[in-house]
Formats: structure tokens, sequence, C-alpha cells
């Protein structure tokens, strides 16, 4: 037993380092924390604090869901009021118009028996056949406070022909510490669109759980991207599930810790129909004295044949102390595919730099450069510049460019 | 302009420049020739401000400036421009930004605003017509997927752009066909003027009929060991290097 577990009790055990998934990314500092559910959070007293935008990217014309500390915040959000879109979260929503769609992550791990158990509110948002929501939606989660656990959940549903964007946005004031638990699971439809762009820029100590749970159908698209700011300790878990003949599923992400912070991507992309196409890119800059892990499992199943996958992970060890783990994983059952992958770890080309300084460009400038180009292939396929123009300047004020 | 005196420097535990010394003035043009393994590139490294060199003992100075105390991009700043013999690639980042930062950043350390987006243009259009880098390469990945020639004409584009009081140009004759020789020594000879010096390395007498040195020099084992004027590059084509060569003090192959 530990400080949490005698607070936050589960019948599946905490992971340990003997379990591969966890071997990178101990939780052990986590479990000594004496962390609990915000009581003003449980008592429904919110206050937010001024250093914190409720709109995190303000160039954005969007539909605004805030979340502090696993409580949903009225005042602050713009909800979408249209036909054909469904955006309520749980708490004020008739528990049998639910979606139901539980993947068994409860049954599974302990992260997520966790949110089963204890969880406060989420987004549940349903898109009606054929409606293309005008704005994109984002769901903005902030933790505020010290030893603070927020269990929040949210359920996305795109029917047949549907359009929408998300963004999962979390935060964390600088005196925050405790643990974010959050789950999204999504279903997407035939012929569906859902972009989803999860930006996590969380100050303080806070431990960050998140896992995505995505089911394909039949000719529908994917577009996902997973951006770190900033986050004392991430780990990013995103599972895909193409169910139909002909997704499109393109899922890519960047992380640049500093410090001693540490970044963990999980993902697993499961090929069941056929005619499917995936593309992966990670790319990460480890500064430092930071540590990361990456773990792309791809499975191609029997019946997914003509599957094109291609998955990539591209690492810079920018600093002596820092490191990262990183390991593909393919599994590929039928014979007529195609999949390609790599992982890299290297460091900034030296060549690249003296070519660029030789001409008058300094040496943070010409880094800068270098970092920009680096990011270029995730950030262009970002759904709206303002978007990644904000991220790209998050990135730019934090490291000093 | 330019003095070196007695320039060493090594990589790792060799000894590559041992006691250089050369003067350029303003407005001419020296040529550097030897074979291969001399440390005619390593000059120009060193000189552009490669670290991967370490210079064991000698200055360089430049209109008063010892370059040897200055990082890589505060050594262009003060006018010194290197063109490469490989240029490198770099995915990612467009020629025009490349060149926008480099502009930018001399004009910052000059106390200057940065330029006009329409001055701008309008350089790169007048710098680019003069080597016949076409719109198309302009706008591209720095050097990504530039055939040879492509990228030494970009070089030049550059060195227009930038305008430096020193360009070095190591071989930059080296896997040009007839054709691009003819224009990168146009663009070369547009940029000659009274202010503005070059040192020009090259294994052949080729580049020298069409950009004309005012001197000739021959580095052998790490020294200039015989100047002269642009007939001595006709005379090391006929005779070749050996009658030339410094006895190396390495005894370790005989």
């Amino acid at each position: 037993m530990s400080v949490f577990t005698d607070k936050f009790s589960a019948t599946l055990p905490p992971p340990t380092r003997k379990s591969e998934r966890w071997k990178y990314s101990p939780i052990a500092k986590l479990l000594n924390n004496e962390v609990s559910i915000s009581s003003e959070a449980a008592q429904g007293i919110n206050g937010w604090p001024e250093s914190v935008l409720p709109n995190p990217v303000l160039s954005l014309d969007a539909y605004l869901v805030v979340f502090k500390n696993g409580v949903f915040e009225p005042t602050l959000s713009d909800l979408p009021v249209s036909d054909g879109v469904d955006c309520i979260p749980f708490s004020k929503m008739d528990p049998s118009a639910s979606l139901d769609f539980s993947n068994g992550y409860h049954q599974k791990e302990w992260i997520g028996e966790l949110n089963e158990t204890y969880r406060q509110d989420g987004l549940c948002l349903h898109i009606h056949r054929n409606v293309k929501v005008d704005r994109p939606i984002v769901i903005h989660h902030l933790t505020d406070g010290l030893n603070v656990a927020s269990f929040p959940k949210h359920l996305i549903k795109v029917d047949e022909g549907a359009e929408l964007n998300v963004v999962l946005w979390s935060s964390a004031s600088e005196r925050s510490s405790g643990m974010y638990n959050g789950l999204l699971e999504a279903s997407i439809g035939p012929n569906a669109l859902l972009s989803l762009e999860k930006v996590c820029n969380e100050g303080g100590k806070v431990f960050h759980f998140s896992h995505e749970h995505i089911v394909q159908e039949r000719d529908s698209k994917l577009k996902m991207h997973t951006f770190t700011i900033k986050g004392d300790w991430v780990r990013n878990e995103l599972e895909i599930i193409s169910r139909g003949k002909g997704t499109d599923s393109v899922f890519n992400g960047a992380y640049l810790p500093l410090g001693t912070e540490h970044i963990d991507n999980h993902t697993t992309m499961d090929h069941t129909s056929s005619d499917g196409t995936s593309s992966e890119l990670y790319r990460g800059i480890m500064y430092g004295n930071s540590t990361g892990v990456f773990n792309g499992k791809v499975f191609v199943r029997p019946d997914a044949q003509k599957t094109n996958a291609f998955q990539q992970n591209t690492n810079i060890v920018a600093d002596r102390g820092a490191a990262i783990n990183t390991k593909p994983e393919l599994e590929i059952y039928a014979d007529d595919v195609k999949c390609a992958h790599g992982c890299t770890v290297g460091q900034f080309d030296l060549d690249a730099l003296f070519y660029l300084k030789s001409r008058g460009i300094d040496e943070k400038a010409a880094k800068a450069l270098l970092v920009e180009a680096f990011l270029g292939d995730v950030l262009s396929s970002v759904s709206s510049t303002e978007l990644s123009e904000e991220i790209m300047s998050l990135y730019t004020e934090r490291h000093g460019w | 302009m330019l003095k070196i005196n007695n320039l060493c420097a090594k990589v790792g535990d060799n000894e590559i420049l041992k006691g250089l010394n050369l003067e350029v003035k303003p407005g001419e043009l020296h040529a550097i020739m030897g074979p291969n393994g001399s440390g005619k590139s390593t000059l120009a490294a060193v000189l552009a401000g490669r670290d991967s060199y370490e210079v064991t003992g000698g200055t360089v100075d430049l209109d008063g400036v010892n370059l040897l105390d200055l990082e890589a991009s505060d050594r262009a700043r003060e006018g010194v421009f290197l063109a490469f013999q490989y240029p490198i690639e770099i995915p990612g980042v467009s020629n025009l930004n490349f060149m926008k930062a480099a502009l930018n950043g001399k004009r910052t350390h000059k106390g200057q605003e940065p330029i006009k987006a329409k001055d701008f243009l309008a350089k790169v259009k007048e710098c680019s017509s003069l080597v016949e880098l076409d719109g198309r390469l302009r706008d591209r990945s720095v050097n990504e997927g530039f055939s040879g020639g492509e990228k030494k004409r970009n070089e030049i584009f550059q060195m227009a752009m930038l305008e430096p009081k020193l360009a070095i140009l190591d071989e930059t004759d080296s896997g040009l066909d007839i054709d691009a020789l003819r224009v990168v020594s146009k663009g070369v000879n547009a940029m000659r003027s009274s202010e503005r010096s070059f040192i020009v390395i090259t294994h052949y007498q080729r580049l020298l009929e069409h950009i004309v040195p005012d001197f000739v020099h021959v580095l052998s084992n790490g020294k200039i060991v015989k100047s002269g004027g642009k007939e001595l590059a006709l005379e090391l084509e006929e005779k070749g290097y050996d009658w030339l060569k410094e006895p190396s003090h390495d005894t370790s192959n005989v």
C-alpha cells in the first residue's frame, strides 16, 4: 500500500517497472504523494486563476468547454447550440441519454480503473449524420492547486458523413501538483472526419496520464496531433482501431522536454479491416536531463489486406544528460500489405548548423530555424493555421528562440 | 584588409596548417592551389570559424578585428563569406527565409533596421538573375534536391545577397560542367570591386581562365611554398606540384 493507493483504491495493482509497458515510465513518485480530489472541486466552489486564459487559443474562433480540477465551468464555456450537435457535460444530462462505448480499458489498466471509479465529469459530444460543425470545439482542462487529482472522461461520436474538429487542451498553473487522469473515447462513423488536436501545456508538478481510444468505421478519416509543450511528467496513450474498410488514420506528435521532464508516447494502430492507410510521425527534441519514451505498435490483422502503414519516430538528443527510449513494434498477419517504419535518435546536424552560422545567423537563431524545420512536417498538418502558429509560438516562448 | 600571420591549426592530433602567412589587400583576388591534403580546405574552414578545427597558433586580422576571437556567425557579420565546396542541404528551411535571417542578422549587428519585404524581394530578384538561379530553386528548401551546379550557383547567389568584404571560394569549380562554370564565374566577376577581396581555392587552372587572379599561391604541407602572378597557375598545370613540395618531416613511411 502507499499514500496514494490508500486514498484511491483499485482492484488492479499500480503498474511497476516489471511491466514492459511501464518499464521506462516509473510512477513510484506519484504513489508517495498525498493526492486527493480537490475539495474545492468537490464542493463546487470555483475560482479561475488570472494567469490562465479560459480560451487557450485566443486567435481561434471556437466553441469552448472548460473544466477545472475535473469540474465543468459553465460560466466560462461557450457550447455549440445547433441541430445535429449534442454537446453536454455528463453532469448536466439525463443519464439514460448518455452514449456508452466502454472499451474495457478500466478492466485492463490501473489508470483506467481509477478513472472509472473516481470519474467526476466530462463532455458528451454527438455529431449527427452529415453535420459539419462550423467551428472547432476546444475542451480545456485546468489543474489548479496542490495535490489535486482530476478524473475527466470525454465521449465523442461522429456519425456517418459528419465532420468535427476538437482541440483537447490541458493546462496547469505553476502552483499545481497532483494527477490528471483523462480519458477520451471516440467513434468515427462511415465517411466521417474527426480532427483531434491534443495539447499539454501544464506548469507545476502534475502527473499527466491520458488515454485516447478511437474506433474508425469504413472510409472514415482521423487526423490526430499530440503536442506536449510543457509537462513535468506526461504519458499519452493513443489507441486507434480501424474497424471498417478503407479508413485513413494520420497521427502525428511532437515533444521538446526541458530540465527533468518526462514524456512518454505510447501508440497503437490496429488494422483489423482491409484497404486502410495509416501514417504516424512523432518528432522529439530532448533537452537538459529530460527523459522520454516512444512506443509505437502497429497491428495488421489477417483480414487487413492491402493495408498501407507508415510509422516514423525521429529524435534529437540536444544535451548530454537527456535520453529517449524508442521502440517500434510491428505485428503483421496479412501478406499483401505495405508497412514501413523507422526510429532514429541523433543530434543536431552540425554541418547544417555551421552552414547557417557561416551566413551570419547566430547559434540560437540557427537552432530555432533547424527546430522549426524539424517540426514543420508535424505542424503543417494541423487543422488550422491559428492553432499551429499558437503551438509554435508557445514552443518559441518557452525555449527562448 | 586580411593579414594571416603564422597560422597553425590541427584536427585531433593531426597538424594541418603549419605557420601560414598571407596578406590580401582590398580588391585583390588571390588563388590558392596545391596538392590534395595540403591544407586548402582547412584554411577556408578555419577562416570561416568551423569549430572542428583547433587553431594552435598565429593571428588572422580582418581590418583590425582578430577573426579568431569570433564565432562563425560574427565573422560573417564582419564580412567573411565562405562558398562551400559541398553546400549543405537543409530540408524544411526555405532558401528565402534563410537569406532573410542571414541579412537581418548582419543588419542587426550593424544597428540597422530589418530589411523591408519589398527591398528584400528586389534584392533577391537582382542577385538570382546574376547566377541564373530560377524562382523555383529560390523558393525551395536550402539546397534540397539541387544538382551540383545548382548548389554552387546558390552559393554565389548567397554571396551576392550578403555582399561580403572577403569572399572565400572553396573549390567552387568542382562538379561543374563548362556552362555552369561560366555562369558561376560571371557571377563572381560581377562581384569584384576595389573594396572586396577574394581567396579562390582550386585544384585546376581551368577556373582561373574565367576568374583571373592577381596572385597565385601554392600551399603544400600546411604552408605557402611559392607565390607568383597568374602565370604561375599555367606553370603548375604543366609541371604539377612535385617540384614545389616541402619535404615532409614525417618519417614513418621512409
